[in-house]
């Protein structure tokens, strides 16, 4: 028998173990968009797409809004304020349907289809995934939300509500680097 | 006196406010010069990317708080 020598773990340890954890998957992430990224650049080139501008604007100013919501939700149940708290939370979560709305729903009914050859396979293989990240990032702010609504977390104690924002905020930044490869860079192809 | 802790908590919200709003600001302005860039330049690649790590700094230090790795405490 080996004695090893421990020390007990406290909350604080725990919260650091994690969120390193969470950072480290994030890592992984971007990963997986950083290589559709390199997809788009070698097969795309400096090309793109005739995608509705107006309309990719618009989804890049929902999701950075429902951001700032997130943000606000997290330092709001930090300070105890549960009422704002759920309001932001709500908000948050009916920015994230309006932007799969306006990308699943309109964009996706455009005319680049998704058999229209390397054009196609990218343009939906990356807002297809971001798409599906946003979807998972509404179901975890329902769940959230249910539980802040039971009065689950507190200012001391709330690293579900950190976790979710972080997450949130991820596919935002994930979005920032979407959003000119697919709408910005390149020269306009017509086909 | 016994109010102290109260003003501290409403001093340190509001101040967590304001971040979070001049973020989003910085964050709309960026994305407008974005856009302007993108019809304007023909989609140059560069400056692009060049305003898109700013946007994601400014997420990843301002909304994610990234530093909290490495500082601990809380994010509030």
């Amino acid at each position: 028998m080996s004695a090893v020598a421990t020390r007990p773990t406290t909350s604080h340890d725990r919260l650091r173990s994690n969120r390193l954890g969470l950072w480290l998957f994030f890592v992984t992430e971007v990963f997986m968009f950083g290589g559709l990224l390199v997809m788009r650049f070698r097969l795309w080139g400096n090309t793109r797409p005739d995608l509705d501008q107006t309309l990719g604007f618009i989804v890049t100013a929902i999701l950075l809004a429902s951001s700032f919501f997130m943000n606000r939700a997290e330092m709001a149940i930090a300070h105890d304020d549960r009422r704002n708290f759920i309001v932001s939370l709500t908000i948050t979560g009916v920015l994230g349907v309006l932007f799969l709305v306006g990308v699943v729903g309109f964009e996706w009914r455009g005319h680049v289809r998704p058999g229209d050859g390397a054009y196609g396979a990218i343009l939906y293989g990356m807002t297809g995934l971001h798409a599906l990240h946003v979807l998972s990032g509404l179901v975890i702010i329902a769940m959230v939300g249910i539980n802040g609504r039971q009065g689950r977390y507190s200012a001391h104690d709330h690293w579900p509500v950190e976790a979710c924002a972080l997450y949130w905020h991820l596919v935002d930044v994930v979005w920032v680097f979407l959003y000119p490869a697919l709408y910005l860079v390149g020269v306009v192809v017509r086909h | 006196m016994s109010n102290e802790p109260a003003v501290a908590v409403q001093a340190s919200k509001t101040a967590a406010f304001r971040r979070g709003v001049l973020t989003f600001l910085a964050l709309a302005v960026l994305t407008i010069v974005e856009l302007a860039v993108g019809t304007a330049t023909g989609g140059s690649f560069a400056l692009l990317y060049v305003i898109g790590l700013i946007k994601a700094a400014l997420i990843v230090q301002s909304f994610m708080h990234v530093s909290s790795l490495w500082r601990g405490g809380s994010h509030g």
